[in-house]
């Protein structure tokens, strides 16, 4: 897998090689031809762009604030400008409502369309929000037609709720010409951001979960020892397969590995407003995700729950079967436990998380496995489930692979209510593609931003090494990321309105589960009775329809 | 040299006092205006709102407007119909109105809320569902479980009573640093319960470099996993709302304790009783109407506990530590179901109030055998 993940790296670098060698060849033909080498101009001062911001505080320079962000932002208005006289925004007024996780998210957005407003005249009003109120926020705003902002910043899975509704403002072509969207890793492609044709979303983040794992222990001779001692098949490796996991998990047990506790995969238990679902789901696509069909939560035509199929249910079993291997305070570990206290303090030895681990792995202070941490694509497994024919099939290429796209990642939106106003409408979009911006979009992918890789241009390792990161490290990290966005059978999320009520439903049946009150089967009933419920108190017909439509169906 | 107050006052032309009967007429005519205004505010934006008619707001904010308007025009034609009588009740009036307005009316509403489907997410809005979201609450196992949960937080007020009155007696008595004691126990008080769960429940407890654990692993406790099995978990959050929530007990049983006559104690210390004695058969009777407030304002603390439990537990592990407010949380929040939701904020209220009203009862009943109180 590693092997295949650096092809696609060198094929995704060629790519683009090819691209500014011809760029630049066909500038020096117009040269020579007596031209002017414009678009060669164009190409080698973009690229130093990149180079510029990339050493914007410089990797291992601390953590950037809002001095940087403004100077990052100012050096990417390029793009604006081509579209926007200056001052041409003057007397308008935006709202833009967005988070500030961990002083990120819209405290960026401040300084990077601070030198925006400066240029177009415009002047933003700031709506933060913390992540858990976040949804009941929007939703209520949604529900009582009070939508008090202009610009959105949104992750995909509320698209239902939002685009679905058409209270979004369609996205102009000038806009697609400005970000490229072209350059968008495949699947935040359409249909991810539009409803019924129509594109709304800016995407700004890429996200997946990828499988984080210690090398340390992988390569440890004792463990391969005793792994051969003990009669285990295969050679002591890293898992490939969920089957290897849950063998390696229970191996460790009782070890230990540089004087500690050794453990292997962590689950994280506790719930999580919603978002421990994912979890849960990384576990279960590779069983439940069929090659052969783009469903893998509910079926297309009825919404009927597949959570209760022996897909879904083996993966809840599997996590009981690790349960007692894991440490003794998982029942209480939610993912953020999971992947900041335990992982990255050096406790266990593989985990699923979005790319943050990775991208603080060596960044963080609190982190001791910068050094032992390796990145894969998400395990796969043996067999897979086929929801049409209720078989588990063994596919001919061997173990069947699905990488869980949680979240899709974060957007920007414009919201329709700006569509009567010309001026204030090219207005938003503008600021949105600022924030867009194919060259911005680097930046925030190579230093704490919230936001991961999502372009194709993302994943040129010799930018990332020019801007000082080591090489093995980010190409292993990159990779892990850019095989589960290409992935052929990548586990996309329905983008349905409401999709946290089905999660956090959810997570309190799992509890029950992990708890040891009910058996995986009946929880995973329990789930299926009140997702139904769910859908029957939102509107069967419309998720039918919208779930269709999110597939691009 | 200036006019004599007099000379001046007789200059003024006097102001002749109104006709009683007319100042009568145009307070009634200023409540009837007012209240006309009001009513029609409702019902044109309530018509609006139901889409029967075309005419209305853009929203409710005028009907508000409204409100506060027929609330100063009551006031002043209580003023100008009862004159003296009218101005004493401005003292309590407007607070009324107030408490109306935001206690009131919102309950009230709630209940039409409670009766309705209304998830945020759906395409057809609120829509009436009659007594379903009550049928639903009684087999809901997940707000019986909390319940459940709800009597073993508020048994656990009485242990906090009684640890808060054992400090309490111990600051009140002669010893030294009393005043530094006194402010060191109320500190736990003045935090915030959000800060009380990670300092704590996710900082001191935790299960890997927390010194508490670590302290228990010294204690011989292999895995001081605080949260990870329903009773210790419980114990946990217990101890944890403890933490908070004694001092406030403690502060009150203080002042009681400070209010208490002296020479009844001196009387009895002459008269050979014990300490045990005095407390059972002087302290404790006369402390009573004391002890029976903090303990019913602490179970109304309790009875809406959900912060900690959120923010350490988030229910868990399998709802061994969830609340009915921290499942309502969930069910609204995390659900946006916005009508079950309300349904079962509403009943718990009742629940409430029925059961503060039965237990004041009976605690008055009891108190009525100590002829001391």
């Amino acid at each position: 897998m590693a092997k295949w993940s650096n092809d696609r790296l060198d094929i995704l670098s060629v790519d683009r090689r090819r691209l500014l060698q011809g760029a630049a060849g066909f500038g020096m033909a117009l040269g020579m031809a007596g031209g002017l080498g414009a678009l060669s101009r164009t190409a080698a001062a973009q690229d130093s762009i990149r180079a510029q911001i990339l050493q914007i505080p410089g990797v291992g320079a601390g953590s950037p604030g809002d001095a940087d962000w403004q100077q990052v932002g100012e050096l990417c208005l390029g793009a604006t400008k081509q579209n926007v006289q200056e001052g041409e925004f003057a007397g308008v007024e935006l709202t833009f409502m967005g988070l500030n996780n961990q002083n990120l998210h819209n405290l960026l957005f401040r300084g990077f369309l601070k030198p925006w407003e400066t240029y177009t005249g415009a002047k933003i009003t700031w709506i933060d929000l913390a992540q858990a109120d976040y949804n009941p926020r929007l939703q209520q705003a949604i529900a009582t037609g009070t939508v008090d902002f202009d610009i959105l910043e949104m992750g995909a899975p509320f698209e239902g709720d939002v685009c679905g509704k058409g209270l979004a403002s369609e996205m102009p072509d000038w806009v697609k010409a400005q970000i490229d969207m072209d350059d968008y890793v495949d699947y935040l492609k359409a249909p991810v951001g539009t409803w019924d044709g129509k594109t709304y979303r800016i995407s700004i983040d890429g996200d997946c979960h990828n499988f984080n794992y210690r090398t340390d222990y992988f390569s440890d001779p004792e463990l391969a020892e005793a792994w051969k001692a003990e009669g285990h098949e295969g050679e002591w490796g890293v898992p490939r397969t969920w089957q290897q996991v849950q063998a390696v998990t229970k191996f460790l047990k009782g070890k230990q590995v540089a004087g500690q506790d050794a453990y292997g995969y962590l689950d994280p238990l506790k719930p999580w407003g919603g978002f421990g679902f994912y979890f849960l789901a990384s576990r279960a696509t590779a069983y439940a995700k069929h090659p052969d069909d783009k469903a893998w939560l509910f079926d297309v035509d009825t919404m009927k729950p597949r959570i209760n199929n022996p897909a879904w249910v083996r993966a809840i079993q599997d996590v009981l079967d690790v349960l007692p291997d894991q440490p003794a305070d998982q029942l209480n570990a939610d993912p953020n436990t999971t992947g900041f206290q335990q992982f990255l303090f050096g406790t266990g030895s593989m985990l699923s998380w979005w790319g943050d681990i990775g991208s603080n792995a060596r960044t963080s202070d609190s982190s001791v496995i910068g050094e032992t941490i390796g990145f894969d694509i998400l395990p796969g497994s043996d067999d897979v489930y086929n929801s049409k024919t209720g078989q588990w099939d063994k596919l001919a290429d061997g173990p069947s692979f699905a990488p869980n796209m949680a979240y899709i990642g974060w957007g920007i939106y414009v919201m329709a209510r700006v569509d009567g106003d010309a001026k204030k409408h090219k207005a938003a979009w503008s600021a949105a593609a600022h924030l867009g911006g194919k060259d911005l979009s680097l930046w925030t992918s190579a230093y704490p931003s919230g936001f991961q890789p999502y372009r194709k241009s993302h994943f040129n390792i010799a930018e990332w090494t020019e801007a000082g990161y080591d090489e093995a490290f980010i190409s292993g990290y990159l990779a892990s990321q850019s095989n589960s966005y290409n992935h052929p059978n990548a586990a996309i999320e329905p983008r349905i309105p409401g999709i946290f009520q089905y999660y956090s439903v959810a997570e309190d049946e799992l509890a029950k589960v992990f708890a040891g009150q009910v058996d995986a089967q009946t929880g995973a009933d329990n789930i299926a009775a009140a997702w139904e419920k769910i859908t029957d108190s939102i509107g069967r017909e419309q998720q039918i329809k919208l779930y269709q439509a999110s597939l691009g169906l | 040299m200036p006019p004599a107050p007099s000379a001046t006052a007789s200059a003024a032309p006097v102001r002749a006092a109104p006709d009683p009967a007319r100042r009568q007429a145009i307070g009634r005519g200023l409540f009837w205006a007012a209240t006309a205004l009001l009513l029609a505010a409702v019902l044109v934006q309530g018509l609006h709102s139901a889409g029967w008619t075309g005419v209305g707001f853009a929203n409710w904010r005028p009907v508000l407007y409204a409100y506060v308007l027929w609330s100063v025009a009551v006031c002043a034609s209580q003023v100008l119909r009862h004159g003296q009588q009218g101005q004493r009740a401005l003292f309590v009036l407007p607070a009324f109105l107030f408490t109306l307005a935001v206690v009131v009316f919102p309950t009230v509403f709630g209940l039409f809320i409670a009766f309705s489907d209304w998830n945020l997410s759906s395409f057809t809005g609120r829509q009436f569902n009659g007594i379903d979201n009550f049928v639903a609450m009684l087999n809901d196992p997940y707000y019986w479980n909390a319940m459940g949960n709800m009597v073993i937080y508020v048994l656990a007020v009485l242990v906090q009573y009684a640890i808060a009155f054992g400090l309490a007696l111990l600051l009140n008595a002669e010893i030294r640093a009393r005043k530094f004691f006194r402010v060191a126990f109320l500190l736990p008080f003045m935090l915030s319960p959000v800060a009380v769960s990670w300092m704590i429940g996710k900082s001191l407890m935790e299960y890997r470099f927390g010194p508490l654990a670590q302290a228990a692993r010294f204690l011989g406790w292999d895995s001081p996993a605080f949260f990870a099995t329903p009773w210790v978990a419980r114990a946990s959050i217990i101890a944890l709302d403890s933490w908070v929530s004694i001092p406030f007990i403690m502060i009150l049983l203080l002042a009681g304790l400070q209010a208490m006559p002296k020479d009844i104690m001196e009387a009895a210390r002459i008269d050979g009783a014990t300490g045990w004695q005095s407390f059972w058969k002087i302290t404790f009777p006369l402390m009573l109407p004391v002890s029976v407030t903090a303990i019913v304002l602490r179970i109304i603390f309790q009875l809406k506990l959900a912060d900690i439990v959120i923010n350490t537990t988030a229910g868990g592990p399998g709802g061994a530590t969830d609340t009915v407010t921290s499942f309502i949380y969930r069910e609204y929040r995390d659900r946006s179901n916005v009508g079950y939701g309300t349904m079962l904020a509403e009943f718990y209220f009742v629940l409430i109030v029925i059961f503060l009203t039965v237990l004041l009862a009976l605690i008055n009943r009891w108190m009525k055998r100590f002829p001391t109180t």
